[in-house]
């Protein structure tokens, strides 16, 4: 999560400690929604990485105010929709795993 | 997101504080809810997931209560809008209630309304992260409501999809409902002996899983099968197995249907007046948890019952009591020739029986 936050989508620390309390809340509620308590642990974490780079790239794409950032790497992956680029941590963590 | 999210600090409330919370909500008038919804917190997320399970669980015991409460629930969600917890939560929420009072109507034959809250659910769903598994929650209710309809080719094309779909989700309950929609769809084609194997399997894999309610919505239609193979001992021994698991778990729908396949077993071994006993069991039970459809389709069974055994004014007086809500929930769309006879039979006192048997038939095979 933090890995997501900070080093793909840019935000400091702060910014991602934040983004993780309102992340941890909503997802508790996600666990608990019709249908939700049967799904596996890899179907709840793609929902969760999903979440995080909705955060990570609406927080960023505000800050530039429509504006591309003097930072490739960060337009690159704002370019990517959120959905996509969880799907591709997704895999890479079970890679790890 | 169109910018960034402001946090405010929240009190988190205990689950019994939430718990105690939907308690109110449902104690509190429909009519009073909205002028009380800041009191009653009804913003809540944490508060609208116990109201949106609640809910879920009480469809088998009173569909037309909970069918009032999602509705109500959606409406205030809806407009004015306004913002619901966190991220998707709001479109969830939506999609949630609209799901649940859709499944309300589907149970109680109100089928254009249910289709319709069905879109409305595909709507909200569409938005939120998790729409693949909330989808196919939605299919299912769309294919048990096909299979409502007679649709049954339908159902059986596309039921081993659904069931896959909850696989790849790892779905297993869901996937045993999905499985349960093919094993329906094959016993009302005839087919009942791959019917029984279906529910059978279906039965031991709801036990390794624990879910009661999937066992005993299965021992229920083992039931109606034994009861339409004549297999009195294996009607009688799966009926036994099923009772004290639907008192427990309150489930009035297949309780109701539980005698419904007694019945039948007892028609179709010739003891006429203990089967008109039992229908009519059934029927109170249908009555009180306001399945209109399911009575009016067993006045038209007792009907036929009461022919073959003479008594022609009470069998005109049941057929009497099932026209108007057949007309009024629109429920015979392919059988309305068979309608029209049974009708104007009644008007010169003389009953069409094979008119009467075409319908009531065709209200058994949906059942």
């Amino acid at each position: 999560m933090r890995t997501t936050l900070v080093s793909y989508y840019r935000l400091d620390v702060e910014e991602a400690t934040g983004a993780e309390e309102d992340l941890l809340v909503w997802f508790l509620r996600l666990a608990r929604r019709g249908g939700s308590p049967q799904m596996s642990a890899k179907a709840l974490r793609l929902s969760l990485l999903s979440a995080a780079c909705q955060y990570g790239r609406s927080l960023q794409m505000w800050k530039l105010g429509g504006k591309p950032s003097s930072d490739a790497g960060l337009n690159r992956v704002l370019s990517r929709e959120p959905e996509e680029l969880a799907l591709d941590l997704q895999s890479r963590l079970d890679e790890e795993i | 997101m169109a910018g960034r999210v402001i946090r405010f600090p929240q009190r988190s409330a205990s689950p019994e504080d939430i718990e105690r919370s939907a308690d109110r909500v449902l104690a509190a008038p429909l009519s009073e809810r909205a002028s009380r919804a800041e009191e009653l917190r009804l913003e809540e997320p944490d508060l609208l997931l116990s109201l949106s399970a609640r809910l879920r669980d009480r469809l088998d015991t009173s569909p037309a209560v909970v069918r009032e409460e999602a509705e109500f629930i959606y409406r205030f969600l809806l407009a004015p809008e306004r913002p619901i917890g966190l991220f998707d939560e709001r479109e969830y929420f939506l999609g949630e209630f609209a799901l649940v009072s859709g499944t309300a109507c589907r149970q109680l034959s109100r089928r254009e309304e249910a289709r319709l809250w069905f879109d409305r659910s595909e709507a909200g769903f569409r938005h939120t992260m998790n729409a693949v598994a909330d989808l196919s929650r939605l299919a299912y209710q769309r294919l048990a409501l096909r299979l409502e309809e007679r649709n049954l080719e339908a159902v059986l094309e596309l039921s081993p999809s659904l069931v896959q779909s909850f696989q790849k989700l790892s779905m297993p309950q869901e996937e045993l409902k999905a499985r349960f929609l093919e094993g329906l769809a094959l016993m009302e084609t005839e087919r009942l002996a791959e019917a029984v194997d279906v529910f059978r399997s279906i039965c031991s894999e709801a036990e390794a899983l624990g879910s009661e309610k999937l066992l005993a919505a299965s021992l229920t239609n083992l039931t109606h099968l034994f009861g339409m193979q004549a297999d009195v001992e294996g009607a009688i021994a799966t009926s036994q197995r099923a009772i004290p698991i639907l008192k427990r778990i309150e489930d009035r729908v297949a309780l109701a249907k539980v005698q419904w396949g007694l019945a039948t077993l007892l028609r179709e071994t010739g003891k006429i007046a203990q089967s008109i006993e039992t229908y009519r069991a059934a029927q109170v039970e249908f009555e009180q948890i306001g399945m209109r459809a399911d009575v009016a389709a067993l006045h038209l069974v007792i009907a036929d019952l009461l022919l073959e055994l003479g008594q022609e004014a009470a069998a005109t007086q049941s057929v009497l009591e099932a026209l108007p809500v057949i007309q009024d929930l629109n429920m015979v769309p392919e059988g309305m020739a068979a309608l029209q006879l049974l009708r104007e039979s009644l008007r010169e006192q003389k009953i069409d029986r094979p008119a009467l048997r075409e319908l009531h038939g065709y209200f058994e095979e949906i059942r």
